[in-house]
């Protein structure tokens, strides 16, 4: 007989907790086009959180209401139980809603390392005599950031081009790249704009893996939008499905797959 | 406490000493998050006996074998250092193998206790665990992902730590030199291999002849990156390390290997030809990206290094002018981290004279080396200056070589193998009646004692005209190019000797970037006529160097084809080691070596199927794949240019 | 050569070098902005202007120059401030075009503030400093060299180090490099934009300030001031439009090779080599490495 048994699975680290993003009724116009319609959908702390639908659907612009890019004409956020008003990039930053971008932003001319550094910005406190003399703070926030960073490089496997220039990688790393540098910022929530677009079926394989896994390690609350619709079955715990900017679907990713309207707006409809 | 070397030893008592003698040096230095991390002698034995205690705990006995899947860690080591104080043997496997050869190597030796390095190796376990009904317990080194796995037999190595720290210490001294430390498997291309058993007696006298040969110090450095589970990499690292005091450095991970060499610039490495092929394709890049008086000079020394291996019988790297010295050899050797380098030895294949003399003229002090798994890691080595470019050297003092009636180089001396693990006739046969221990290969010996490798029965064929061809050799100088990665060579039995190339997709997406040629990944590379062209140009100067020699002439390449996919390890095209499986290939690839044989201008390859049935993802690969045609050079037109 | 002619051309050198140092000083007001801003501050010169003549202008009030010259500072601050709160600002996400206009714009509305607020006409600025040669340097190697370059030297020397040091190894200047390559990336991390424009933009005055009191005092202080931005174009071209050690080794370059050019080729032409000298060297630059001698390479995709 072996000693060890079949795989049990043990519960999460981190389970899955109460609202920490509560968004209400929110519409969004840019002059005459409605981009989002009332809206409204939680999403609950340390769970992944998948925003789908068809092209145009709104689900960028959902994330950038979130993101704080956009404020939307009508509706309401609340961020842990707290309204939200007068939303901006910085203030979201500082609220601990790190993000990744479609278009991947890095700072293309910096090394991976010192983009990672970079997204502890907001962890410094040391201020510019400080640094400039070498004060024992400045130093002391500098190694922790460089740990920081050094975890981060380790847990995405980036350690080969830790002093390659951004600009010279490939694109499924520069992904990568930029996915560390959001968690520099140790944010809360984490939101992801098309983590895997473009990339081939390793890529997309090994991303799913770290998602998981930043979620899993860190407990980060995840929020992302996708157009692979294989992989965020696989990796979300619940999925709200946009289509023309309206919520036509919410619930788990097996709820979604049986509920006639996203079948008839999305999953019926051939790509 | 200090071991004379002559002394009989186990490697347990070795460690003994040196924690002892020297227990604040360093033995084993990890760089991990950007910085080196080291490991004292004293702190391995100490938590190497805090281990072997858990272990013994949990079952554990003399004579009983763990099994470890761990690339080159200091956890592997210490891991190797509890077994063998408490008298276990250690079987190292291949971490990069597939779950079904795992589980076929643990239940060939009966493993009751696998250390795996991480979850990816743990998974791997656990899926071969129902065969393997002797495994008690699987350690784990790296806790990441490892939260949701409730199994009891699992544990962590730092459990084991904390429950063994307690404990009284183990007795070495049960250990005797005459147990088993080393459980090997041959890593032979073959589809099975065997599990070759070492005493600790014959461990440490083949590490104490490495060291010797080399003669090592404990100021010594070598690099740890060649998988564990070959014996060569593990003499030289975790043997010659307790024989001589060296350190052992352990790189961050695979990727970065070559930025961790410089900075730990080892002072002894192994590498294997695939593995020069890979620094000196990095090498050629940099130079061509470089270009002006260094590219030039480095074009001359390569040119100067074809010239001298060219010359086959004895070769000497000419001693570079100052100049050449200065701009380009220092700087170089400082680049890759190979300044304080002594001695670069080369295993596990047939390496290119090319390579040989280029490393040589750039100062690298490159060697061959030969032995086999049931003989050791060191049977004979090339010397410090003049070199046979075709010969293995000479056999290392302590052992003796010679060639038997049948034309296969037996050996004689310490440290070999005591015989297969179960497997009592093979064991048997292992010796000739006289004693003399064989390597299945087969060779000559000349008057000035250098060794001849002719190469093992499946690497030597004939074409259909009776003339003898070396694929192997033909392969090793397509492999120079930079913009090769591999080459299979084809022939026997054959009118001619055709070729599937595999290209290197760095460098040739850089040369097609360079050329502004566009492209969407490897198989549209390999795909482009231009390509075909570059591949052509680089076959077309190998066919004027085999045919100024009257032998090799007729070995020329005439037909090839490049592969759409990478030969890889995953797919079982290549070994562990990265040798070639030539079976394999030839049956995956048949229907394109029929079309480079039977003159068809292109051919369909059928679509691989992976384990589950289904296809794989073939979809990117063109329908069709071209056949290329390489410029022979005719026996006529050699003798007219000659 | 004999001696003499050995020490005249070290004068000739030093003379360049110190001059050079001044055209860093401007050249590095420029860096700075199109590093944040990714835009060629046309205002620059202007501001140079607009810096010194306010400085003259409290002077001429009864201010202590001790106490001018904070109080100009916090002036420039304002111009910062104001310039990122009005102008920068509401064209964010604008294509880089249209921020060059602006600048353009920015550049007639601080000449005619400056005008408007002081007047037309050229004043002198004295800050205590005769522009006549060390004696002391003099007797000790033969060389003479200006009292008020050597001033002008040190100090230019001292704010381009500072700013090179600010720039490379702080935190500010961290937020400076990350903004310059991606807003959006530099504020999903918490980089406060508009205080790094700010803080570029005011530090960019107050750099004028200086560069403008230098020349000011050898020169006087006048309209003509605005046109020594033109002089830190050939800079910049040498230097690489990104890279502030770049913009301080081709300062050095230009006032060198332009004194030099001046006295030992100058004669060929009949002289006045040095007002285009600059230019030709910039030219060759473009030719043969647009990129300036530290700018960014234009990088081959892997």
């Amino acid at each position: 007989m072996n000693v060890i048994a079949e795989t049990q699975f043990t519960d999460r680290a981190y389970p899955i907790g109460g609202p920490i993003l509560e968004l209400d009724s929110i519409s969004l116009r840019f002059g005459g086009v409605h981009a989002l319609t009332n809206i409204s959908f939680n999403v609950l702390k340390h769970e992944v959180r998948a925003i789908i639908g068809p092209n145009g659907a709104g689900k960028s612009s959902m994330l950038n209401v979130i993101g704080g890019l956009y404020t939307p004409q009508e509706g309401s956020i609340h961020f842990d139980g707290k309204p939200l008003s007068s939303m901006n990039p910085g203030k979201a930053a500082n609220l601990g809603i790190g993000r990744t971008f479609q278009n991947i932003a890095l700072f293309k001319r910096m090394t991976v390392l010192e983009n990672i550094m970079a997204g502890r910005t907001l962890f410094n406190k040391a201020n510019f005599l400080e640094v400039a003399l070498q004060m024992p703070r400045a130093r002391r926030e500098e190694i922790e950031d460089r740990e920081k960073a050094e975890e981060i490089i380790e847990t995405l496997e980036i350690q080969h081009i830790r002093k390659t220039q951004v600009s010279r990688l490939p694109y499924g790393l520069q992904k990568r790249v930029e996915l560390g540098r959001a968690l520099a910022a140790e944010p809360q929530i984490l939101l992801l704009d098309e983590p895997m677009a473009g990339m081939n079926v390793e890529e997309k394989q090994d991303m799913s893996r770290f998602i998981l896994d930043v979620n899993d390690h860190y407990g980060t609350t995840i929020v992302l939008i996708e157009h692979d619709m294989g992989v965020v079955m696989d990796i979300s715990d619940r999925v709200v499905v946009l289509d023309y900017g309206k919520k036509i679907g919410d619930g788990t990713p097996a709820e979604v797959r049986a509920n006639q309207d996203v079948i008839d707006a999305y999953l019926g409809v051939a790509h | 406490m200090t071991l004379k070397s002559t002394e009989r030893a186990t490697l347990a008592g070795l460690l003994s000493a040196r924690a002892s003698g020297s227990g604040d040096a360093v033995a084993i230095r990890l760089k991990r998050r950007g910085i080196w991390l080291s490991l004292k002698w004293s702190e391995m034995q100490t938590e190497a006996g805090a281990v072997a205690a858990a272990m013994t705990a949990r079952g554990l006995q003399a004579g009983d074998h763990v099994a470890l899947l761990s690339e080159n860690r200091p956890r592997l080591f210490t891991a190797i250092a509890a077994a063998h104080a408490i008298g276990a043997v250690a079987v190292p496997l291949y971490s990069d193998a597939p779950a079904g050869e795992v589980g076929r190597q643990i239940k060939a030796v009966g493993a009751t206790m696998v250390f795996a390095e991480n979850q990816e190796q743990v998974d791997k376990v656990i899926k071969v665990l129902p065969d393997c009904p002797t495994v008690k317990t699987v350690v784990f080194d790296d806790d990441r992902g490892m939260r949701h796995y409730g199994q009891s037999g699992l544990a962590s190595f730092e459990t084991l730590v904390e429950q063994g720290r307690g404990a009284a210490s183990t007795a070495s001294a049960a250990v005797t030199p005459d147990m088993p430390a080393f459980v090997f498997f041959t890593s032979g291309t073959g589809d099975l291999s065997s599990p070759v058993v070492f005493t600790h007696a014959a461990a440490v006298a083949q590490a104490r002849r490495g060291v010797s040969v080399l003669g090592l110090t404990d100021e010594d450095r070598t690099i740890a990156y060649l998988p564990p589970g070959w014996i060569c990499q593990m003499m030289m690292t975790y043997g010659q390390a307790l024989a001589s005091g060296m350190s052992i450095w352990c790189p961050e991970s695979s990727d970065t290997l070559l930025e961790d060499m410089r900075e730990v610039a080892p002072t002894s490495m192994l590498v294997t030809p695939r593995v020069l092929d890979a620094i000196m394709s990095q090498v050629s890049t940099r130079m061509e990206d470089t270009g002006g008086l260094t590219l030039k000079l480095f074009n001359a020394v390569r040119a100067a290094a074809e010239k001298a291996a060219g010359a086959g019988s004895s070769a000497v790297a000419p001693p570079p002018g100052f100049f050449a010295d200065y701009m380009l050899n220092r700087p170089l050797r400082d680049a890759l981290g190979l300044s304080h380098l002594r001695a670069m030895l080369c295993a596990g294949d047939l390496l290119d004279p090319g390579m040989l003399m280029l490393f040589r003229n750039l100062g690298i002090n490159l060697k061959q080396l030969y032995g086999t798994t049931e003989t050791g890691y060191l049977l004979a080595m090339q010397g410090d200056t003049a070199v046979r470019t075709d010969s293995a050297g000479r056999a290392v003092s302590g052992v003796e070589l010679k060639v038997d009636q049948a034309g296969e180089i037996v050996a004689r001396g310490e440290g070999f193998a005591s015989g297969y693990l179960g497997d009592d006739a093979a064991t048997a046969a292992l010796r000739t009646d006289d004693g003399w221990m064989r390597t299945g290969d087969q060779g000559t010996i000349g008057a000035d004692g250098s060794v001849q490798i002719v190469g093992r029965g499946d690497s030597i064929g004939h074409l259909a005209d009776g003339t003898r061809i070396e694929p192997r050799m033909i392969e090793s100088r397509v492999r120079t190019s930079p913009y090769i990665r591999e080459a299979v060579a084809f022939g026997d039995g054959r009118d001619s000797v055709c070729a599937l190339i595999d290209i290197n997709t760095l460098s040739v997406g850089r040369w097609a970037d360079d050329n502004e040629i566009p492209y969407s990944g490897h198989a549209d590379l390999a795909s482009q006529s231009k390509v075909y062209e570059l591949v052509a140009g680089r076959i077309a100067e190998v066919n004027r160097a085999l045919a100024a020699d009257p032998a090799t002439a007729p070995q020329q390449i005439s037909r090839f084809v490049l592969l759409p996919q990478e030969l890889s390890t995953e797919d079982e095209m290549l070994s562990r080691l990265g040798k070639l499986r030539r079976s394999a290939i030839a049956k995956r690839y048949a229907s394109v070596i029929e079309a480079l044989f039977n003159g068809a201008p292109d051919v369909a390859l059928e679509r691989a199927i992976d384990e589950s049935g289904l296809h794989t993802h073939d979809d990117e690969h063109p329908a069709r794949l071209r056949i290329g045609d390489a410029p022979v050079v005719s026996s006529g037109q050699t003798r007219s240019a000659a | 050569m004999d001696t003499y002619e050995i020490l005249f051309f070290v004068e000739v050198l030093v003379g360049g070098l110190l001059a050079g140092v001044m055209y860093s000083l401007v050249a590095l007001g420029f860096v700075l902005i199109y590093k944040a801003s990714s835009v060629f501050n046309f205002a620059q010169g202007a501001m140079v202007f607009f810096a010194v003549l306010s400085f003259v202008g409290f002077m001429e009030l009864g201010l202590h120059f001790w106490i001018a010259l904070p109080v100009t500072i916090g002036l420039m601050i304002l111009v910062g401030v104001a310039t990122e709160r009005f102008v920068l600002r509401p064209l964010v996400n604008q294509s880089d075009d249209t921020l060059l206009m602006a600048t353009i714009g920015l550049a007639f509305v601080l000449e005619g503030a400056a005008q408007l607020a002081w007047g037309v006409e050229v004043r002198r600025l004295d800050l205590g400093i005769p522009d006549v040669p060390l004696t002391w340097l003099a007797d000790l190697t033969g060389i003479f060299v200006s009292a008020l370059d050597i001033t002008a030297g040190v100090v230019a020397g001292v704010l381009v180090a500072g700013l090179a040091i600010l720039f490379s190894k702080t935190k500010a200047g961290l937020g400076l490099r990350a903004v310059a390559d991606s807003h959006a990336a530099a504020q999903s991390i918490g980089i406060p934009l508009k205080n790094v424009w700010m803080m570029v933009w005011a530090t960019a005055g107050i750099v004028a300030l200086v560069a403008g009191m230098l020349w000011g005092a050898r020169s006087g202080v006048q309209f003509a001031l605005i046109w020594i931005a033109l002089k830190a174009l050939p800079v910049m071209i040498i230097g690489g439009f990104t890279s502030v050690p770049g913009v301080i080794v081709a300062g050095l370059i230009v006032g060198a090779s332009e004194k030099l050019a001046e006295v030992y080729i100058g004669p060929y032409f009949g002289g006045g080599i040095e007002g285009w000298s600059p230019y030709v060297l910039a030219v060759i630059f473009l030719i043969f490495r647009p990129e300036g001698l530290f700018g960014e390479r234009h990088i081959r995709r892997v």
